[in-house]
């Protein structure tokens, strides 16, 4: 590849410009597997020059169609393999992110195997970048590169991975997020929840004591709202019975916010346990229903 | 005057060289009187002295005791342990200097008074009143005791001599600075003024002989049945000693060799030593001299040497280290003794180690913890069952992996030891102590360089290199992957390739340990680590960010190069002209492929 003009320091400028996700420091939101596909907006087609201008070796008409790719999502999966040779071949800095950031736009797992290279890179921003993009590109390759940045030296990339692994379904890493949760990746919590098979789901809601109860709430929330296909009622009425034997405001607070989140044609066995651990609970110290309250 | 006790109810002790009594002892005359501690004597060849050596030559010097006396309670009692029988005994007395071992006694001063008590069982065997004056030394030969103290002031010295049953048979001033004195038939040798031994004949107070030394001394004692003068070095008192001011005297010293805190094999006999042990007593040189047909050596061909909680044997012939101990706490106090050492700690043990290989033979307590100690052998021989030792590098390792920020003088010296051992046992030891937290991070770097130094134990090396940061099982320090990519580079040892490939691609490593590691790859990279090598020349060759990495990128681009892989190349060719590659790397990348040109293509195969 050859760039046939400009500094990295200018590229970067320009970066900055075009993007104001990557400019502000935000990263753009996943989007859940099936709500993407059932409200998908209309794609915009990836314009023609686009794979032209990534292979063009001039930084600008790069950086351009990075953009382009980026906003057509899954439809800009044609440039996927330029977009992957550019960073084979390496970019500078920003067109870096930039690149890594556009691959995970494009959902496509073709992507996963180089995202895997950047997911160890020694600059933090692309290392985070390539761990949210792996997120969204899936593929065998991206949870093998996710279980081991589960070990990342930084916590925000430990943190991503985890939420990463639950957000693509990754069930073999329930082990290694269990690891994970123990060595205080928060996030971890999450995605067990996500991704639990009942006995691992007692498993989680046996840490309840040890592990913060708000970090604790993350899973077993997912747990209690999962469908009984993946977690049957026996499951979920023992676990809402360990919070209930908590019997703390904060036990009292969370059954409060299942029972106004439960979907009306679910379970009403478990329904019932809910309803009755609230009332259990709302007498506990803090909580709204005790003698203390306002 | 300076002095204002009484002793014995005479005058007090009062300045210039006088011989204020003559107590039980009968005032002699006869052969030629010198002048006390005069300086305006002139030598005398030797001749005063040879004739003491005639007069004192048949007789036998008994043993001394084999005792340590621990000083404990704020400096208020003495613990006395037979090193031979086991016995115990204390002594509850105020104590302003370090109590002094010698013949069949232990003399001490303290609360105004000087003392002597049975050192076999702390009986007191006399005591006379000091006006408060420290005690420098003492010397006893069986039957009177001759202790030296120092004036207030440093204005002088006063020597005493009492008998077993308590006569003071003489009390000598002198504004000369005398030394630590000794005892043999009734003669009392004086060291002073560093250089001279006066020979006092207790029965007259006269100084008899004079023999001027050429090491410096300050101390003369009694041990294995031989006199000893001693300051830097021992001089013996034999048929020789009338060559003495000619330099042909006896003699025996410990090699030079650098040792932390610049310790002293003698401590200077011309100051009291503190009751309490300080920073001195823990840093020291031991060592056991012994006669011989040719004079003078060192027993066991060994000498040792203690900084705080470590210990070391030292070959005698060359000063080459035989052994390292690690304590558990400081040593305060210690002798050398035939087949070893004995060293005293603050918590009141005495550990018993074997001359050549520092195994531990015994140990014994004086029951409480000690403010300080004196470790007193003369016949006993350091003897036990023999503890097993590790060999001379795991010694070393231990000893240097000690986190103790009191030990990082000791321990760079240590380390020096340890890197210049050709054993790969050396190589193991520095590769665990470069990747064990507790290591001193004072000794961290010496570590490292050693390591990478090492030409010997790849095998401990790549075994190292297995391990890389892993958050999840809790390994939170990476190995040393520079010094080791150095010292495997160093030794073309392409097995290590991998590791060192998966290493390069760690974030958890240092920048410096990605630059040396592809160093290290430059020279012993194959096809199997193309794709590894590819993989961080593409993710660095722009975005490296420092010299180290865009010096990484080099080396690996000359790792490629060397493979022979066509795609490799091209894409070194690429980034070569690649204004995007960053500018250190583009100029060496480009003179490297002008340095090593592809080779021509083949010409194309004619069709049969």
């Amino acid at each position: 590849m050859r760039v046939s003009f400009g500094a990295a320091a200018v590229v970067g400028a320009t970066l900055a410009l075009l993007t104001p996700s990557a400019a502000s420091g935000e990263q753009p939101k996943a989007r859940a597997a099936g709500a993407a596909d059932a409200a998908a907006p209309l794609a915009i087609p990836l314009p023609a020059d686009a794979i032209k201008r990534l292979k063009s070796g001039d930084l600008a008409q790069i950086k351009s169609a990075l953009d382009d790719v980026r906003v057509s999502g899954r439809a800009g999966s044609a440039a996927v393999p330029a977009i992957v040779d550019l960073l084979k071949q390496g970019l500078p800095l920003p067109l870096s992110q930039a690149a890594i950031e556009t691959l995970g736009e494009t959902s496509t797992e073709a992507g996963s195997e180089v995202l895997g290279w950047y997911a160890h890179q020694r600059d933090l921003g692309l290392r985070r970048a390539a761990v949210e993009a792996l997120g969204k590109t899936r593929g065998a390759i991206a949870v093998r590169a996710l279980r081991a940045a589960l070990s990342d030296p930084d916590e925000t990339v430990r943190g991503q991975s985890a939420t990463a692994l639950g957000e693509m379904k990754a069930k073999e890493a329930v082990g290694d997020l269990f690891v994970a949760l123990d060595h205080k990746v928060e996030e971890a919590a999450a995605s067990i929840g996500q991704l639990c098979e009942p006995t691992d789901c007692e498993r989680l809601a046996g840490k309840l004591g040890n592990v913060p109860f708000d970090v604790m709430t993350g899973g077993l929330d997912q747990v209690l709202l999962r469908g009984v296909k993946e977690v049957d009622d026996d499951t979920k009425i023992k676990i809402v019975g360990r919070v209930r034997e908590l019997g703390t405001s904060e036990a009292n607070q969370f059954l409060k916010d299942v029972q106004i989140k439960w979907p009306a044609k679910s379970s009403p066995k478990v329904k019932q346990a809910i309803d009755q651990a609230v009332i259990a609970t709302s007498g506990s110290p803090g909580s709204s229903g005790s003698a203390g309250s306002p | 005057m300076t002095g204002k006790g009484r002793i014995g109810g005479l005058s007090p002790w009062r300045a210039v060289a006088v011989v204020l009594a003559c107590g039980a002892l009968a005032c002699g005359g006869g052969q030629t009187r010198l002048n006390l501690f005069s300086t305006d004597w002139t030598d005398d060849g030797g001749a005063s002295i040879d004739r003491v050596w005639q007069r004192i030559r048949a007789t036998t010097i008994p043993p001394a005791a084999d005792v340590v006396v621990g000083v404990a309670e704020n400096d208020h009692k003495m613990i006395g342990v037979s090193l031979a029988t086991g016995a115990r005994w204390s002594y509850e007395h105020a104590l302003d200097a370090r109590p002094v071992v010698t013949g069949s006694v232990v003399v001490a001063s303290g609360g105004g008074e000087v003392f002597a008590l049975d050192a076999a069982s702390g009986r007191l065997v006399w005591r006379r009143p000091t006006g408060g004056l420290a005690l420098l030394g003492a010397g006893d030969d069986g039957t009177v005791t001759v202790a030296a103290f120092r004036r207030a002031g440093d204005t002088g010295s006063v020597l005493l001599a009492v008998t077993h049953d308590g006569q003071m048979v003489r009390q000598i001033e002198s504004e000369k600075l005398l030394g630590a004195p000794a005892v043999v038939a009734g003669l009392a040798f004086v060291p002073w003024a560093g250089q001279y031994v006066s020979v006092i004949d207790l029965a007259n107070g006269d100084e008899t002989a004079r023999v001027t030394l050429r090491l410096a001394t300050s101390r003369a004692w009694t041990e294995g049945g031989t006199l000893w003068f001693g300051g830097v070095g021992y001089v013996r008192f034999d048929d020789r000693i009338h060559d003495a001011s000619r330099g042909r005297a006896a003699t025996v010293s410990v090699p030079p060799r650098e040792l932390p805190g610049m310790p002293k094999l003698i401590p200077a006999g011309t100051v009291p030593l503190a009751a309490e042990a300080n920073a001195e007593d823990k840093t020291r040189e031991y060592a056991k001299p012994s006669a011989t047909d040719s004079g003078a050596a060192l027993q066991d061909g060994h000498w040792y040497g203690t900084y705080f909680r470590i210990a070391m044997g030292f070959d005698s012939e060359n000063s080459k280290l035989a052994w390292v101990h690690l304590h558990d706490t400081d040593f305060i106090g210690g002798a050398a003794a035939a087949g070893g050492l004995m060293l005293c700690d603050d918590r009141g043990r005495v550990t018993e180690f074997d001359a050549g290989t520092g195994a531990v033979l015994g140990e014994l307590t004086l029951g409480e913890p000690l403010n300080g100690c004196v470790v007193n052998v003369d016949g006993q021989r350091a003897s036990g069952t023999l503890s097993e030792v590790k060999p001379l590098a795991g010694q070393l390792a231990e000893a240097v992996r000690a986190d103790d920020p009191q030990l990082v003088i000791v321990q760079k010296l240590l380390l020096r030891e340890l890197a210049t051992a050709a054993d790969e046992s050396a190589t193991k030891a520095l590769v665990d102590a470069a990747s064990d937290p507790r290591t001193s991070p004072d000794l961290l770097v010496e570590v490292r360089t050693a390591l990478a130094n090492r030409r010997n134990g790849a095998s401990f090396m790549e075994a190292a290199l297995v391990r890389h940061y892993d958050f999840l099982k809790d390994v939170l320090r990476t190995p040393p992957v520079g010094p080791i990519a150095q010292a495997l580079g160093a030794m073309k040892e392409k097995a290590a390739a991998p590791l060192l490939a998966s290493h390069l691609l760690d974030p958890a490593d240092t920048e410096d340990d990605v630059k040396r590691t592809a160093a290290a790859l430059a020279v012993l990279a194959g096809p199997s680590e193309v794709s590894a090598l590819r993989e961080f020349f593409g993710m660095y060759r722009a975005t490296a960010e420092d010299d180290d990495m865009a010096a990484a990128v080099v080396d690996i681009g000359q790792a490629l190069a060397t493979t022979g892989d066509k795609a490799a190349r091209a894409q070194i060719e690429a980034a070569a002209t690649d204004p995007t590659t960053v500018g250190y790397a583009r100029e060496r990348l480009a003179a490297l492929l002008r340095a090593q040109p592809s080779p021509p293509a083949e010409a194309p195969k004619k069709a049969k």
